[in-house]
């Protein structure tokens, strides 16, 4: 068994069979967590074996989680300067459940400032490397539990995603992403950044596994109002026959013949996706285009920024210094609260946050907050719509491979780039989305992206299973011995 | 184009402040959402669009939460990550109306 | 003389088992920072989920002023950064108040005025901050206490109606059993909204606002001291300036206080953690079905049907155990005037001897209209019921086995009061001569000779009669 390449089912194999311990398990990713620290995985590392035993599938198996959770006792920085000695006095429901089915924390991992960003460059300790390239970025905002997966440090990681930052980073990262139904597991101690559009999900490497660890951490929780009632295993109707199911595709957006000829990565990711929906074709199910309103399209990404700036600013308002964080200095209320936020927080927040706080002002909310929430309906309203004859959109979970870092920015750009922005559909709708690899774009990994309707992770699952399958990309990993 | 000291007025009510170069990056980028922001505003009957808050099609028939007591924390939890306490509580510079 | 108008906005703390939304404990203490979960602290990662017991009791309250309740529950934020939100941001209601459009009548000495109610929403208080010399400390216990806000329209004349209807109001609260609404305890607070204008004029004059005063009392002497000021400022030919003023409690006067350059925009928007709940018929039903009847429509029955004078009615209304015990004694058979008297004498008076509620007084309404019904079949004397009342309170003992016990029960039986009637005449042949005499009045005299013969237990009207009877027989 190679421990960096194994699926938790393999783990669980070699745990029950006693050919490995936990107590083995954790020091190996251990090691490995500290032997990549160059890939800059990792905010906190933990170097003691720590397990409470259970019958859980999860029992023993290592993990990563994103540093954006509550764990009572650990340091939890948001990779913000603002919060960078808080401690918790309590834990996230999503952590304290995969404590209680036994699995082990490896570390904290490195995100984007306060979840804020898609790049993994922007978190106050620093940038986060590809692995299958260092000169790349992996995206964010779930920047190091990407990496972390992708290296093989750990099997699964926990992530959050408010506009694509799991399913991103995962297909920049070759590994699977993915984030279920809003609703379908507790927010509670997630550090909010939009709170209508946050999801907790998980990072994989194999679409079985991210069935396995929804499984254990989904389910209704009383500290969050907007949980669901637990549906019945997702793994259950994984491996279910997929011939006759209906998948469909933006038309215009996937076609190659509407962007210029010159961008030759571009023209092959697009040339690799269709070459991508045949082999899906082969499996009997049925793949169409379909023409999505242009201007919704083009309103994607506006209606993102207006509603999570908006939402972020609010929920942001409790990092003043004075119950945590560290402490501003001055002699008033006033300034102490200013210089903590003006410390703590770095330029591109508050960009953010300058624009969420206008966007909401009395004078601008109709025009900017409601319109933006107006599209967000017709949005979902469209795609609804289409999931009453399809069963999942699949598209190209970005146009690009991972990025250079000297292109790589969270500056708004006024480009309207569909292909890069289609994933905050699925928080938009609160609809389940995963992303697996796909292939391979200059020795870079590419990756395609399932969006099936609210409720339906199951068959979103069962298809991304049967097209990872077909496709024979399962279990890939980056790192040195695999360049 | 939005003026720098009405960004200035408005970051500092947000309570913080930002370096000037950092004023004009944000200049700019209102610009851009501005015009893409009226853009949407041209969609046809965008106004008659009843504004999605909650991501679920449907309103919720989620019933109230019960109440009874949970998730207290004890005095040393409130205060352990406050920077200046006295007396079990939090301490911070007098505050005038 | 200008013309006043006034607005009130009233703050009061509901009674439930936890907070709005978290699960500490809403109880008043002194020891700080006791009842505090991670949602009243603001920390990272915490989602409000609301409490059940809080809605209703909002929804009752809006129910028992008159309002509409809205089709589901839903709440907003409203952003502002203060020490004392440590979310920084409250949540509130402002698409969907749990009522709106409601009234609240309120009986002044010669005449009754509805009360406008605008609104009526959910909300949760903020921390408290105690002041030391040059630092101040956060004490989170009263952080997402649930709050209901009132505010009515401005359709207040003057200091009376205020006061009046912050009374009135405070028994609907209590009435409803949705708060305690007590100010000591800075339950219940208010903002007053203060504007005169000319006579005749069309429109409303500069508001002035006084935010947090926290007793009736201060109430009254703000809004006082309000119109003479602005009122002086009107007259010099100045002009009132709309602005925040704090009402000095030491001094008895107002002060300006320092004015943000602009308006607050409180960047409201609806609260996405928590999804609206829909409010069905049936549930709102359920809620109607626990209002008691409420004081006023207690007054008019008082007056209307028991014949009973205002300030009695007034009385009986203002506390609504009182009320009950009242009504379970009119239920009981006895004639309405009658349990007035005794529950506003007798009852009234020992509440505020002993010190001690109702509730822990031992003489129930049963035992009340037991004795009431004693003296009414002429067993027992008015005297002798009092004192037995007032024993049966001291020593907890049933005031019919204290009868039963001393052969207190009236007598009235003809034979034995004559024999009675006879020693007595027997005994003071001198007095019978007065009689003969033409003096009547003496005849008085032989009642308490019989009622000392009796220990009291005599009938005295019955023992005159006799008396009477008698005496001609001589």
């Amino acid at each position: 068994m190679e421990y960096r390449k194994s699926t938790i089912l393999d783990l669980r194999k070699s745990l029950d069979n006693n050919e490995i311990t936990g107590e083995q398990l954790f020091e190996e990713a251990n090691k490995l967590a500290h032997n990549y620290q160059n890939i800059n995985s990792f905010v906190t590392i933990i170097d003691k074996y720590n397990h409470r035993k259970s019958n859980s599938i999860l029992d023993n198996i290592p993990y990563a989680l994103k540093d954006n959770f509550s764990t009572r006792g650990i340091l939890s920085t948001a990779c913000s300067n603002i919060l960078k000695d808080y401690v918790p006095v309590y834990d996230a429901t999503v952590y304290k459940k995969l404590k209680d089915s036994g699995a082990l924390l490896v570390g904290k991992t490195t995100l984007d400032e306060l979840a804020m960003g898609g790049t993994g460059t922007t978190g106050n300790t620093g940038i986060v490397k590809n692995p299958w390239d260092e000169t790349r970025a992996i995206g964010g905002s779930s920047a190091g539990s990407a990496s972390c997966v992708a290296l093989g440090i750990t099997p699964f990681s926990i992530g959050s995603d408010t506009g694509d930052s799991i399913r991103k980073p995962a297909a920049y990262g070759g590994v699977v992403g993915f984030k279920p139904t809003y609703g379908l597991i507790s927010r509670y101690g997630l550090f909010a950044f939009a709170s209508s559009l946050d999801h907790v999900g998980c990072f994989t490497r194999s679409v079985l596994d991210a069935a396995i660890v929804t499984d254990i951490i989904k389910g209704y929780d009383h500290h969050d109002m907007t949980s669901l009632k637990s549906v019945g295993k997702l793994q259950d109707s994984i491996n279910d026959e997929v011939k006759g199911r209906k998948l469909f595709y933006f038309k215009d957006v996937c076609d190659p013949n509407n962007y210029d000829k010159n961008d030759s990565e571009l023209i092959e990711v697009l040339n690799k996706f269709n070459e991508t929906i045949d082999k899906v074709k082969e499996l009997g199910i049925i793949v169409e285009e379909v023409e999505f309103p242009k201007e919704l399209l083009m309103a994607l990404y506006p209606t993102y920024m207006a509603i999570s700036c908006a939402e972020a600013t609010s929920n942001n308002s409790n990092l003043t210094g004075i119950q945590f964080g560290p402490r501003g200095e001055g002699n008033s209320i006033e300034e102490i609260m200013f210089d903590a936020r003006t410390k703590g927080f770095s330029e591109f927040i508050k960009r953010r946050f300058v624009l969420g706080s206008y966007i909401l002002q009395k004078e601008n909310q109709e025009k900017l907050f409601k319109n933006a929430q107006r599209v967000r309906r017709l949005v979902v309203d469209r795609m609804v719509e289409l999931f009453k004859t399809y069963d999942g959109l699949i598209m190209p979970t970005s146009g690009t491979i991972a990025p250079h870092f000297e292109d790589s920015s969270d500056k708004l750009s006024d480009k309207y780039l569909i292909l890069e922005n289609h994933l905050v559909i699925g928080n938009f709708g609160g609809f389940p989305s995963i992303s697996i690899p796909s292939g391979f774009v200059n020795k870079m990994p590419i990756s395609i992206n399932i969006t099936g309707n609210q409720n339906n992770d199951g068959l979103v699952l069962n298809i991304a299973n049967k097209i990872e399958e077909k496709l024979g990309y399962k279990g890939i990993i980056a790192g040195d011995d695999n360049v | 184009m939005i003026e720098k000291e009405k960004l200035k007025k408005y970051a500092n009510k947000l309570m913080f402040d930002m370096k000037d170069e950092e004023y004009e990056t944000l200049q700019e980028e209102f610009s851009i959402i501005l015009k893409q922001m009226d853009l949407i505003g041209q969609i046809e009957g965008i106004e008659k669009v009843e504004p999605m808050t909650f991501p679920y099609a449907n309103n919720s028939s989620l019933g109230l939460d019960e109440f009874d007591e949970r998730d207290v924390l004890t005095v040393d939890e409130v205060i352990e990550n406050a920077k200046s306490t006295a007396k079990d509580q939090v301490k911070v510079p007098k505050v005038v109306d | 003389m200008y013309k006043v108008v006034i607005g009130l906005e009233v703050h009061c703390e509901l009674k439930t088992n936890t907070k709005n939304f978290s699960r500490a404990k809403n109880e008043y203490t002194n020891i700080p920072n006791v009842n505090v979960a991670t949602v009243d602290l603001g920390l990272p990662g915490i989602l409000p989920v609301v409490n059940q017991e809080a809605v209703k009791k909002a929804l009752k309250t809006a129910m028992a002023l008159n309002c509409t309740n809205p089709d589901e529950v839903l709440f907003d934020r409203k952003n502002y950064y203060y020490p004392d939100l440590p979310k920084g941001y409250q949540i509130t209601q402002v698409t969907k108040p749990m009522g709106i459009n409601g009234s609240l009548k309120i009986v002044m000495n010669d005449y009754e005025k509805d009360i406008l109610i605008h609104q009526l929403h959910l909300e949760e208080d903020t921390a408290s901050l105690d002041h030391y010399s040059n630092y101040s400390l956060i004490d989170y216990n009263r952080s997402g206490i649930p709050l209901i806000e009132i505010v009515t329209e401005p359709c207040i004349s003057n200091s009376e109606e205020a006061v009046k209807f912050l009374e009135t109001l405070r028994n609907i609260f209590i009435y409803c059993g949705v708060s305690e609404a007590d100010s000591k305890k800075g339950q219940m607070r208010c903002d007053v909204n203060i504007s005169l204008m000319e006579e005749n004029a069309k429109e409303f004059g500069t508001k002035v606002e006084m935010k947090n005063i926290n007793s009736f009392s201060n109430v009254k002497e703000a809004i006082e001291y309000e119109i003479k000021r602005q009122t002086k400022v009107l007259e010099s030919g100045n002009k009132v300036i709309q602005e925040t003023r704090r009402f000095d409690d030491d001094t008895k006067q107002t002060y300006a206080m320092r004015e943000k350059v602009d308006a607050v925009d409180y960047k409201y928007f609806i609260e996405p953690n928590m999804p609206p709940v829909k409010l069905t018929k049936e549930y709102l039903d359920e809620i109607r079905k626990e209002i008691p009847k409420l004081p006023y429509e207690r007054y008019k029955t008082y007056i209307d049907e028991y014949q009973l004078s205002s300030y009695d009615a007034n009385v009986l209304v203002k506390d609504k155990e009182i009320a009950d015990y009242f009504e379970a004694i009119i239920a009981n058979g006895i004639n309405p005037k009658e349990a007035c008297n005794w529950v506003t004498t007798v009852i009234l008076g020992s509440l505020n001897k002993l010190e001690v509620s109702l509730e822990e007084l031992f003489v129930t309404a049963d035992m009340l209209s037991g004795i009431i019904k004693l003296i009414e079949q002429n067993k027992l004397s008015v005297g002798n019921a009092k004192k037995i009342l007032y024993r049966s309170m001291d020593e907890k003992i049933s005031p019919l086995t204290i009868i039963e016990k001393e052969h207190l029960s009236q007598i009235d039986d003809d034979e034995v009061l004559r024999k009675f009637v006879n020693e007595a005449l027997d005994e003071h042949q001198d007095v019978v001569n007065q009689f003969k005499e033409g003096k009547d009045y003496v005849a008085n005299y032989f009642v308490g000779q019989v009622m000392k013969k009796t220990k009291g237990q005599a009938s005295p009207v019955k023992t005159l009669e006799i008396i009477n009877e008698e005496i001609r027989k001589r």
